[in-house]
């Protein structure tokens, strides 16, 4: 123990002392949080929409009117000749075509149509924005049925309509923020301690320090303990302070245990640190260690759900996202934070982390070779 | 013919470490094999449950609209609505819809039954996709209870330029060029630099005549060309296999692809004068070329959505400026009459960080 | 040379020693015997293989075939064992240079097991004897080169060792301080321990009981330094290795 001990104390003098490393550790995911937190933000709002309006009627009036007067828009004046050179340049979203005679079809019975010219790139952007505008026409389509049924009063008693009341659980603004919080926290605990153990490691093996200690009669376990323990304390502090930013700065309410977090957090950073131990074992340099890890971090950071919802992606992909122990801790993280979740609800999650963590950590030990072969 | 001495050691360094070379090259391929497969922005398959209280034909009907939309999935039934939040904590569904047990009933005999949705919203993006798609599905039920005559019927037209196939891939791919080759180029020289600080070969390089600038220049060329290399390689597999469109012309991507590079290593370089270790070079590295090419770039959240100081944040990024010509070229097919400014600025951003780092490389050594 | 005699007071043995890199052999057959308490000098060129033969030794590096054993443990199957009886001062400055002076001896007596009480003793001891008291709470990165020597070979020995295997202690240490380094040695062999040292130096190289000249891998000669001069005529062990060394290239 008291071995660990003083490793654990080296690490910590080695770390203070580099206070340009101190500032990378503790204030840049501060930034980091806030500056993110701010631009990953889907909802979609200021759609640049330009209408065109040929049919010049009362109802394609009233229906530029609607379009005016969404908060979805920013309505943008253009000729119409211009349309596909601002297209191209990126000004213009979306535009809407209201064709001659549109009113006249729609009073008629037959069918009333409109034409909508979406810059695709983006489909998903694309795919909200046309809801937004098929939102429109349809709040426009219901009204001027009701005011025909207005009408026709023996009808309308004959007629039934489904309405759809809804709640929004945890989040009924449906802000973005409240779920790249907590994901941006953990992401950035994976990078930081998988990467931090792994250079440190590779540093002394670059600088020869290590040949010095691997001359010590400091068993494996040792060794491996008082490298990670340093760093999982640092991972706590970044998670203590992703925490913070979350729920001071963009004022989430914390739902659940803390206690549980850092369970959670405890079984995630064996994961991480013993992952960073690995790349330390195949690599000779920085430069490699860092490029291995790399590889490590990016299926994790895909695989995870944290950038795109797990169920959107090919089944034989969604299967391979059980082997990310990121897709684990995004879920335990939201969900304590957010939901409120206990131990039973998240309990395969932890389970899974669980085994990780203690396979990635008994993998790196039994890796770790106090000598050269 | 001292440049090509630099050169050539640079090359040297970059071959012998097999492993790294491997590494870098491999990576492109990994992310865009990864993320071509994995990043699909374009909800479906939604689970849901659904209490259905009335269990008549009437609301059975009902919910087979929702199950039977490709948006939707109901994989859970429940006896009670309450039940919904444990399923929430679970991560089980997204949703829940309970439908009323007069539902069948009040057909016909009242104006209007509410059905209640309720929405896990931790994840906000999705959840108000789940709201869209489900007043969606309800309208068009609503529709056909409708009598004749009274539809009024609207048909829009949508037309989708510049990726019709609505493919998330064409919007990913040139992206990821992008990043990968900021992360590469800006990465590798800052690195390398300042492993040769570290180690002390830089002061070694630096007593014997070569000019300042050739030795900047020589310890650059090898990384455009790696960084180039694994930029035609993301292209080309985006191309090759995932169909992503090529829609104008090859020289135009070169030219501004080798612009942005400049801009990228230059970048790197700057960088290299601020580290002192190579730690601190890749997290600095890390963190002014990474993080925002991915996050404040335009990648895969929309630039128009931000507040309006990251808006103007994102205008000093190059990879904001690259991004536009290189989805301008592959899926606009647009050329340089469209694009001139975007390489003239990057070119102005690549010569700022040039002339930062060499002031900064000047007063160290002086 | 095979013949090696068992001895109770033999504490560093190897048979055959060999260690490739490859195709390339680094150590060839390396047979040694060193006593308790002897000052044992390898000597060689560059490249030689004397920092490979000591790595083995210390159980850093796996050999390719042959045996050893030092302290009584066997050099592969043993040397965990081995390591708490060794101190091993490298080539290359090995120490942390971000520590203070103390903070790399707290450091080092720590991971070697030291109990409080102990370890604040061996540190003053040790900053006494290597005469760093002045420059304890110093950043080991802003010390010069020779006293960077001291500290390592200081650290080295905070856990009092029986064997101590030093790579080129005093390269690049200015002389008087060389001086002071090997009055150290020959009082810590006049303890009893058993030191093992590489140098380039041939003014250090009489200083040794025995040395054993390395070339290409292979050991050309071995003994105690007056047998051999002796044996082949020469004066210093100076002449004494530019002849064996011409000798072996000839061969
Ligand atoms: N890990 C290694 N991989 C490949 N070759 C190695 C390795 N370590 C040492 N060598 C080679 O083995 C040979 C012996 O090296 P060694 O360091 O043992 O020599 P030395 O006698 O200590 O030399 P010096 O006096 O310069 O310290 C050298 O040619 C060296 O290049
Ligand atoms: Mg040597």
């Amino acid at each position: 123990m008291s071995v660990i001990r003083h490793f654990v104390k080296k690490e910590f003098r080695q770390v203070f002392r580099d206070k340009q490393m101190l500032r990378m550790l503790l204030i840049v995911p501060i930034v980091q949080l806030i500056v993110l937190g701010n631009a990953i933000n889907l909802d979609v709002k200021h759609v640049r929409l330009a209408i065109f309006d040929h049919d010049h009627s009362e109802v394609s009036r009233d229906l530029l009117s609607r379009f005016r007067s969404s908060d979805y828009f920013d309505i943008i004046l253009a000729d119409q000749s211009k349309l596909s050179a601002l297209m191209d340049r990126g000004k213009i979203d979306i535009s809407v075509v209201i064709p001659e005679g549109f009113a006249r079809d729609l009073g008629s019975g037959s069918t009333a149509k409109a034409q909508l010219i979406v810059d695709a790139q983006n489909s998903n952007l694309a795919g909200i924005a046309t809801g937004y505008v098929n939102g429109v026409f349809g709040s426009f389509q219901e009204d001027f049925r009701n005011r025909m049924l207005e009408k026709n009063p023996d009808i309308k008693s004959k007629i039934h309509s489904v309405e759809v009341v809804s709640r929004v659980f945890y989040n009924p603004e449906m802000n973005t923020y409240f779920a790249t919080i907590p994901g941006i926290a953990v992401l950035l605990l994976t990078i930081i301690t998988t990467l931090i153990n792994a250079l440190n490691i590779v540093r002394e093996k670059e600088i020869g320090t290590l040949e010095q200690l691997m001359v010590t009669p400091i068993s494996k376990f040792q060794f491996v303990m008082g490298k990670s323990l340093p760093f999982a304390i640092l991972g706590y502090i970044e998670l203590a302070i992703a925490l913070a930013v979350g729920m001071l700065w963009f004022k989430i309410p914390f739902a659940g245990s803390f206690l549980l977090l850092a369970f959670s957090a405890a079984l995630f950073l064996m994961t991480t640190l013993g992952a960073g131990l690995l790349v330390s074992t195949v690599a000779q340099t920085q430069q490699q260690a860092l490029f291995t890890a790399w590889f490590f971090l990016v299926f994790c950071i895909i695989m995870s759900g944290f950038l795109t919802p797990i169920e959107n992606m090919p089944t034989a992909l969604q299967y391979l996202t059980y082997l990310d122990p990121l897709r684990y801790m995004i879920k335990v993280t939201r969900g304590i934070f957010l939901k409120g979740s206990t131990f039973f609800d998240l309990k395969y999650e932890l389970a899974a982390m669980a085994i990780y963590g203690t396979a990635m950590f008994a993998l790196a030990i039994f890796r770790f070779r106090k000598s050269t072969t | 013919m001292r440049l090509r001495a630099i050169i050539l050691k640079e090359f040297l360094h970059i071959f012998r470490d097999s492993r790294t070379l491997f590494l870098v090259l491999l990576m492109p391929v990994f992310m865009i094999f990864l993320y071509g497969w994995a990043v699909n922005l374009d909800a479906k398959n939604i689970q849901i449950a659904v209490a259905d209280l009335d269990q008549s034909p009437a609301s059975r009907y009902f919910i087979d609209k929702f199950a039977q939309s490709k948006y939707f999935q109901v994989t859970q039934y429940v006896t009670q609505p309450d039940e919904f939040e444990d399923l929430f904590r679970r991560y089980e569904v997204r949703a829940g819809i309970t439908v009323p047990a007069d539902f069948g009933k009040s057909i016909g005999n009242e104006f209007a039954t509410s059905v209640q949705l309720i929405v896990d919203g931790y994840d906000g993006n999705t959840a108000q996709t789940v709201l869209n798609y489900a007043r969606a599905i309800v309208a068009q039920y609503n529709t056909e209870l409708l009598p004749q005559g009274f539809e009024a019927p609207i048909e829009v037209i949508p037309r989708f330029l510049y990726n019709p196939s609505l493919e998330s891939g064409n919007f990913i791919v040139p992206g990821l060029a992008a990043v990968i080759l900021m992360m590469i180029s800006a990465l590798l020289t800052s690195v390398s630099i300042v492993r040769e600080k570290e180690t002390g070969t830089l002061e070694q390089i630096l007593v014997t005549p070569v000019h300042v600038i050739e030795t900047i220049v020589g310890k650059v060329i090898p990384y455009v060309f790696l960084a180039f290399m694994d930029g035609m390689l993301t292209i080309g597999i985006g191309v090759l296999v995932f169909d992503v469109q090529f829609e104008g012309a090859a020289w135009v991507l070169l030219t501004n692809t080798l612009v942005y590079l400049y801009s990228a290593l230059a970048l790197g370089l700057l960088i290299s004068t601020l580290a002192s270790t190579q730690q601190a070079a890749m997290a600095t590295a890390l963190m002014l070329t990474l993080l925002p090419s991915i996050m404040l770039s335009g990648f895969m959240f929309p630039i128009a959505g931000m507040p309006l100081i990251l808006q103007v944040i994102t205008r000093l990024i190059p990879a904001t400026y690259f991004l536009e010509i290189i989805r301008g070229v592959l899926l606009k097919g647009t050329g340089y009459a469209e694009l001139y400014h975007n390489t003239l600025i990057l070119f102005g951003i690549g010569t700022l960080f040039l002339l930062l780092a060499i002031r900064k490389f000047k007063v160290r050594l002086g | 040379m095979n013949a090696v005699i068992e001895d109770s007071n033999i504490v560093v043995e190897t048979h055959d020693l060999t260690r490739k890199f490859g195709k390339f052999v680094a150590v060839d057959k390396l047979n040694i015997a060193v006593k308790r308490g002897e000052i044992f000098g390898f000597l060689g060129a560059n490249g030689a293989g004397k920092t490979t033969a000591i790595r083995m030794l210390c159980g850093l590096l796996e050999p390719t075939s042959g045996t050893g054993t030092v302290a009584g443990f066997d050099i592969v199957k043993q040397a965990e064992r081995i390591k708490s009886r060794i101190g091993y001062m490298s080539q290359k400055f090995s120490l942390y240079n971000d520590l203070k002076v103390e903070e790399n001896l707290e450091f080092y007596g720590g991971v070697y097991g030291l109990d409080s009480r102990a370890l604040k003793q061996h540190i003053h001891e040790t900053l006494e004897r290597m005469n760093l008291q002045h420059v304890r709470t110093k950043m080991t990165a802003e010390l010069p080169l020779g006293w960077k020597q001291k500290l390592a070979l200081g650290a080295a020995l905070m856990h009092n060792p029986d064997i101590i295997f030093l790579d080129e202690a005093t390269g690049g240490v200015d002389p008087v301080a060389r001086r002071d380094f090997w009055d150290m040695i020959h009082d810590l062999a006049a303890h009893g321990k058993t030191i093992f040292v590489t140098t380039h130096y041939m003014d250090e190289a009489e200083y040794c009981h025995k040395i054993s000249i390395m070339h290409q891998s292979r050991v050309l000669i071995q003994g105690k330094v007056g047998d051999l001069k002796v044996q082949t005529g020469m004066k210093t062990v100076e002449e004494l290795f530019k002849h064996v060394v011409t000798q072996g290239d000839s061969a």
